[in-house]
């Protein structure tokens, strides 16, 4: 918009305006930017927290995408499985995705050593590629980590192995149910004892090579040649693309028993999860909105409340009553943007110090972390703002600092100059 | 300056009344006023206090609206103006010159003078000239950058008479300008006002109370209880 010489007079005479009490400027100033910079330290907290369970969710679990027998997500069972693995992969990989396709076996079974028995998830993975082995791997606490071609070793946790009373070189035997009633067993030696420190995995998950897995998925009828397995994982190498590589792969031929899924719909436990604490977030934040609001709302009444002489001079000069409400609603544009400076000038010191060094909260979540939704949440929490964030705190601050000038600028704009002059 | 029979009429009023609301009570601040004012007249309005000359300088400067009557400025019927013509009217037609000096506080006395022409929307080279041009006609050429609170009274009531003449009205109204000024300044104002009135030709209308003032008006319109009673 041009600007004419009006408005170039307003915006100077507000600009001034806003100095004429200092104080009581500067007093609304450290105000707003202080809410600016919490309502920033914890949506950065927030998202950056989020972030990092999606990442630790994807990366642990089935990755940005994974090709799913149809009907897993709603009931997973030992005899829902890709019976036709080697067609599904032959396809994944003629669509040129662009990151690492891992093929899986999960597994119900029950698993025993002469002195104890426990249930078990026992994952079946190509152990030297997959993501998911790479991440326990680094948990080792004894052993050394089996190779992909051996077909008797198993790697499991540490409160398996005290639960099975187990060390390496431990015999274990592997049972799971069939669909048909019966069960088969394998026999596996424990090649390496890992410790996340997160309970579900360190007591629950046992990791083997994909043949050892795939032994019972023969004995629910699937053909070896076939090369059956639970699911294929994808996970990107650029997680902006999948929006991209969703559509493409849902777009494929795939077999009759096969489905592409998001991780949201893998995780909706977790999707649900960021949702609620994404709503207490934005509670948080209103009740700082509506501190800031009050504060302008306060400064910008209290100006125009001193000034009325001063605005019946401005309308018996001539200036009409929109004019004295653009003056005012001037003021607050001013006000919101020196503290919009300001606040982002704090407020992205404070988060440019959380996304680089953290927020450590070992000592309250121990040093392994937490899981919320069956997803590990690292104990350094890291402060995370995408430009969507920046744009829409942004604005959502000018808003409120422009919509607490109006209710003042409305009482400017009624003055009329016989009354005003008289005070 | 004294009109003679070729000087145009530039305001005239028929039977204004103005009455205000004070609760249950009705004030007749004006009665039935009729008067006519020519151009480049140099006019004091003289009465006691509650006479109500502020209420009819009010109505002639388009700041408030008669309860009835007639009134025409320069032909046009302000009782028939609406509140956004009536700020038009203002703007282009009347300066006004208050009690209380009234500057914008937070602009220099250069910027003040300036302002109503902003309003007018004229080029800013014009408006900076006629600022200087003004300034200097009231003796303050050398203060224009100062703010109102670095200027003494007197001097801040150049400034607004300055302001009202730079805007280029028919009419200047002053509400009783030297009220708060010593006598040294009130004089000063006064023999400035008159000038400008015989030089420029420009028409003024002012409130006062103090005699000495009075004897310098070309004409004194006398105002007691709501009614013209010497000058009709």
């Amino acid at each position: 918009m041009k600007q004419t010489p009006h408005m170039r007079t307003l915006a100077l005479l507000a600009w001034r305006n806003l100095w004429r009490n200092s104080r009581r400027t500067l007093i609304t100033l450290t105000t707003v930017t202080l809410g600016f910079a919490i309502a920033v330290f914890f949506i950065g907290i927030g998202d950056g927290a989020h972030n990092q369970m999606i990442r630790n969710g994807v990366r642990m679990g089935d990755g940005h995408l994974a090709v799913l027998p149809k009907g897993y997500l709603e009931a997973p069972a030992n005899h829902v499985f890709l019976r036709q693995g080697k067609a599904a992969a032959r396809i994944l990989a003629a669509s040129g995705v662009v990151g690492r396709v891992s093929p899986r076996i999960n597994l119900q079974v029950l698993a025993s050593t002469a002195n104890n028995s426990v249930g078990a998830m026992l994952q079946g993975m190509v152990l030297d590629k997959d993501p998911r082995a790479e991440s326990i791997k680094k948990g080792i606490i004894q052993g050394v980590w089996p190779l992909t071609a051996d077909s008797r070793g198993v790697v499991i946790g540490s409160r398996m192995a005290a639960k099975l009373k187990a060390k390496v070189g431990s015999k274990i035997v592997v049972l799971a149910g069939t669909s048909a009633g019966e069960s088969s067993s394998r026999l596996g030696r424990v090649r390496a004892v890992f410790h996340t420190g997160v309970d579900d995995l360190d007591g629950y998950v046992m990791l083997s090579n994909l043949e050892f897995a795939r032994a019972f998925l023969l004995e629910e009828g699937g053909e070896a040649a076939l090369e059956p397995v639970t699911s294929f994982g994808i996970l990107l190498d650029n997680e902006t693309t999948l929006p991209l590589w969703e559509a493409r792969l849902k777009g494929l031929q795939w077999p009759a028993e096969a489905q592409v899924a998001d991780w949201r719909e893998i995780m909706p436990q977790l999707v649900n999860y960021i949702l609620v604490d994404d709503m207490g977030n934005y509670v948080a934040l209103g009740f700082v909105l509506v501190m800031v609001a009050f504060g302008i709302l306060n400064t910008i009444s209290m100006s125009v409340l001193e000034r009325t002489r001063e605005f019946g001079l401005l309308r018996a000069l001539g200036m009409n009553p929109l004019g004295v409400m653009l003056l005012v609603m001037w003021e607050a544009w001013w006000l919101s943007l020196v503290s919009l400076v300001l606040g982002w000038t704090v407020g992205g010191g404070i988060h440019q110090y959380f996304a680089t060094q953290g927020w450590d909260l070992s000592k309250m979540m121990g040093d392994q972390g937490l899981v919320t939704s069956g997803v590990v949440m690292d104990p350094v929490l890291y402060s995370e703002l995408s430009w969507g964030r920046v744009g829409l705190l942004t604005l959502v601050i000018l808003a409120t600092i422009l919509i607490s000038g109006l209710y003042p600028a409305f009482r400017a704009f009624r003055v009329t100059p016989v009354q005003a002059l008289e005070t | 300056m004294t009109p003679t029979e070729d000087t145009p009429v530039l305001l005239r009023c028929e039977n204004l009344t103005r009455v205000y609301k004070q609760g249950e009570v009705e004030v007749h601040a004006l009665s039935g006023v009729s008067l006519v004012l020519w151009e480049k007249e140099f006019t004091a309005l003289v009465g006691p206090s509650g006479s109500g000359k502020t209420t009819f300088l009010n109505l002639i400067g388009g700041l408030d609206k008669p309860t009835s009557g007639e009134l025409f400025i320069n032909g046009t019927d302000l009782t028939r103006l609406s509140p956004a013509k009536l700020a038009a009217f203002r703007l282009y037609q009347v300066g006004f010159v208050f009690q209380s000096y009234n500057l914008v506080p937070v602009l220099s006395a250069l910027e003040n003078v300036a302002f109503v022409m902003v309003l007018q929307g004229r080029p800013p080279k014009e408006r900076n000239e006629r600022a200087h041009h003004y300034l200097e006609r009231v003796g303050l050429a050398d203060l224009a950058h100062r703010r109102p609170k670095a200027l003494s009274g007197g001097q801040q009531q150049r400034v607004a008479v300055a302001r009202a003449l730079a805007a280029g009205p028919r009419l200047v109204l002053a509400d009783e300008p030297t009220a708060n000024l010593d006598s040294e300044s009130a004089f000063g104002l006064l023999d400035l006002m008159h000038d400008l009135n015989r030089q420029e030709g420009i028409t003024f209308l002012f409130s006062t109370h103090d005699p000495r003032v009075v004897e310098r008006a070309g004409r004194v319109i006398t105002l007691r209880d709501g009614r013209v009673v010497v000058g009709e």
